[in-house]
């Protein structure tokens, strides 16, 4: 009696606090505890709802919309079929689907339909470069298992690393130096290697291109193939062969750079059910040495985590829809604590937190949030590894590894994922019970006193240039703000070292595609410069001043 | 409850959008699954999976926009009855169909309001430390420990007379 007592005390407290009760009316085995639990629940009923925060509208669009994609394929899927049973015309178009190579428009969702059957798939790949004058050379022959979780095992068959292994299988990322007599491990999650051409990555860049057009015929390694070319949003138009079978890429062509392109091919593959346990197996082999680069401990649970590292750590209070906890772990070394999730298909998104040491200074080139009132750096995909992002695996550039990075109640965390940018932004406010803002520029706060004209062919051209690997810096709004501020100052040009240092700029507004740097110092009268992405918005775009403000 | 119109979510040429749904209905939604589970945190997570779960046919043009919130209320229950039929199964076997008045979809204002007259009904035959306790606990949200001392009692009487009055509460209810 007296332990119902507290039960039903415990359930009323649960519902004054708005949470979920750990045993309800339904859970509960005691038939007199279901009947108070119910009375209770009908007695609150008289109260008014308590309502959710502001940002819950916000919340549940968001979630839903992630959902909505992440179905979506399975959908067209079920539509494919629904259609071919309910209709003679469909079925001929079906027939003739199979039978002939693709139309225009339905390529991208045949060859996204087809991954889906696929669980795992063996092949050797080689990657080819080009020059201008049709020399051909072959870089590296690999030999690839991979499975849709982003597993995988990779073999140089031949090329300057011949020998050399690396796999990841979920737990554990390890790479082997024959040469060195070496094994080097590695966190596998976020992992931005994976390796070329991995068919998963390959659909989704096709899925999510500008503009996508079959260009003709070809037969690749003996498979009859359709040509697409694909304009992806940042870059120069690729091409990639579609089997005609297996509605599988084969091939593909990047656009060529610097007089050199790379043809990368399947020349072999096949389908499975499962990469080979013995390959997915992590073993030292005899007469190796490992040297862990990962430092990474796995712990138990948050207690041993507060022992490790001297604070427990924050956990999210929801996590976006098909996501559960993989494992906590600690890096001793610097302090640090991580939660690893893992969502379907090969999607992972680690938290990782600490005591915050000294300003927070995002990457220049980030887009500026907002958590409560913290500035949060967004990185889509992450570039540089600044902070809680840096000490760990090397992240590849232009991957699809995005970041949200921000200082709290003095400390540091950093919510890191091969997933979509929304679902960070539902992790990260479930951690934070904070108020997530994604950056917004009004027009009066984008409203520079002295405008700068611009002349968008320049501009064009420009990005042209810096497609082709030029200039890398018109990339980065700081360093562009900075050369427009020092050219003011030195009119004639630029000697030695830039006359305003970079510690003088601070990135007060980024949304992705504007941004306001703000100069401090007395080496210059401008007070703040005003840019601009004006070709593209998005991270391939240059920046361009286009005013400024004086002091 | 909110009445959602034609003009309001679009027209024959026009299926609407995710946030044109959620932005128009999610109100009446989230009132009628609190008024289930009492509690924000679940509300705010079943609503969820009831957006989740009843979208793509809100997006297929199949269900009148005049009819979602009876469409999403359904979904919801659905998704409520799911939840109500795991938690069974993880504590002890009952028969599902003695789902009490709560589960009910009754959502009419009217039986609403007997429901509440009801309530207060039975508060009113309580004795009067009783139906303190349980106002102070439940209906302003006090904690053990606050009640005790705004009744000048001990926390342990506190949870006896808020067991028993309750006890009385769930016989009268009856």
């Amino acid at each position: 009696m007296e332990n119902n007592e507290r039960k039903v005390s415990d359930f009323i407290d649960r519902l004054n606090k708005e949470q979920q009760p750990d045993e309800d009316e339904y859970s509960t085995e005691s038939d007199e505890l279901k009947e108070l639990y119910q009375t209770v629940k009908l007695v609150k009923s008289v109260k008014d709802p308590t309502m959710p925060g502001p940002d819950f509208q916000k919340k549940l669009i968001s979630s839903v919309k992630s959902e909505a994609s992440r179905k979506r394929p399975q959908n067209k899927r079920k539509w494919a079929f629904f259609i071919s049973i309910a209709s003679a015309a469909a079925i001929i178009a079906l027939i003739v689907n199979v039978m002939l190579p693709f139309g225009n428009s339905n390529i991208v969702n045949v060859m996204a339909d087809a991954f889906e059957e696929v669980e795992a798939y063996h092949g050797t790949l080689e990657i080819v470069e080009m020059n201008a004058n049709g020399k051909s050379t072959t870089q590296v022959k690999l030999e690839v298992w991979a499975d849709k979780n982003g597993h995988y095992y990779i073999k140089n068959l031949e090329g300057s690393n011949k020998g050399l292994v690396t796999v990841n299988n979920g737990e554990k990322k390890w790479q082997v130096h024959p040469h060195q007599k070496q094994v080097h491990i590695f966190p596998s999650t976020p992992d931005g290697y994976r390796f070329n051409f991995e068919l998963g990555n390959e659909i989704n860049n096709v899925t999510n291109a500008l503009a996508t057009n079959v260009i003709g015929e070809d037969t690749i390694a003996g498979r009859k193939a359709t040509i697409l070319e694909v304009t992806p949003k940042g870059g120069e138009p690729y091409q990639i062969w579609i089997d005609n079978e297996t509605k599988l890429p084969l091939q593909k062509q990047t656009a060529m750079h610097n007089a050199i392109q790379y043809k990368i091919t399947y020349t072999e593959i096949a389908f499975n059910n499962t990469i080979p346990g013995k390959l997915m197996d992590y073993q030292l082999p005899k007469g190796f040495e490992e040297i862990d680069k990962n430092s990474e401990q796995v712990v138990t649970d948050i207690n041993e985590v507060q022992e490790a590292v001297g604070f427990t750590p924050k956990t999210p209070r929801r996590l976006p829809a098909g996501y559960v906890q993989d494992r906590l772990v600690v890096v001793p070394s610097r302090d640090v604590a991580k939660i690893y999730y893992k969502g379907e298909k090969g999607k992972r998104i680690v938290v990782s937190q600490g005591e915050s040491n000294g300003e927070f200074k995002p990457a220049a080139n980030a887009i500026l949030g907002k958590i409560d009132n913290n500035t949060a750096e967004i990185q889509s995909p992450v570039q540089d590894f600044v902070g809680m992002l840096g000490g760990g695996d090397p992240y590849a550039e232009g991957t699809n590894v995005n970041s949200i990075r921000w200082q709290q109640d003095g400390f540091e965390f950093a919510v890191v994922g091969n997933t979509p940018l929304e679902e960070l932004v539902l992790l990260t406010e479930g951690l934070t019970d904070g108020e997530f803002k994604m950056p917004t520029v009004d027009e009066q706060e984008f409203s520079p006193q002295v405008e700068v004209p611009y002349d968008l062919t320049k501009e064009k051209n420009d990005q042209k240039s810096v497609d082709a690997g030029s200039s890398p810096w018109k990339l980065d709004p700081v360093f562009v703000a900075q050369v427009f501020v020092s050219l003011k100052i030195s009119p004639d040009g630029i000697i030695g070292d830039y006359p305003i240092s970079m510690d003088e700029l601070e990135v007060i507004k980024n949304t992705g595609d504007e941004a306001i740097i703000a100069v401090s110092g007395d080496k210059t009268s401008i007070k703040k410069v005003y840019l601009k992405r004006l070709v593209r918005q998005d991270i391939t775009g240059i920046w361009t001043v286009v005013g400024y403000d004086p002091a | 409850m909110a009445k959602i119109e034609n003009s309001q979510l679009g027209d024959d040429d026009h299926l609407p959008s995710i946030e044109e749904i959620c932005n128009t209905t999610w109100e009446p939604i989230y009132r009628f699954i609190y008024y289930k589970v009492q509690n924000r945190e679940e509300a705010e997570d079943i609503t969820q999976e009831t957006y989740i779960k009843a979208m793509s046919h809100l997006q297929s043009g199949k269900v009148n926009p005049s009819k979602y919130i009876g469409f999403l209320k359904t979904v919801a229950l659905n998704v409520l009855r799911d939840l109500w039929r795991k938690k069974k199964r993880r504590g002890t076997a009952v028969n599902i169909e003695l789902i009490n008045q709560m589960d009910d979809t009754a959502e009419d204002p009217a039986e609403m309001s007997a429901q509440r007259h009801l309530i207060e009904n039975a508060l009113s035959k309580l004795n009067k430390e009783q139906r303190t306790v349980i106002e102070l606990r439940i209906l302003k949200g006090y904690s053990v420990a606050e009640t005790a001392r705004l009744m000048n009692k001990k926390e342990v009487t506190i949870r006896v007379m808020q067991h028993r009055a309750l006890q009385m509460l769930a016989d009268i209810l009856k």
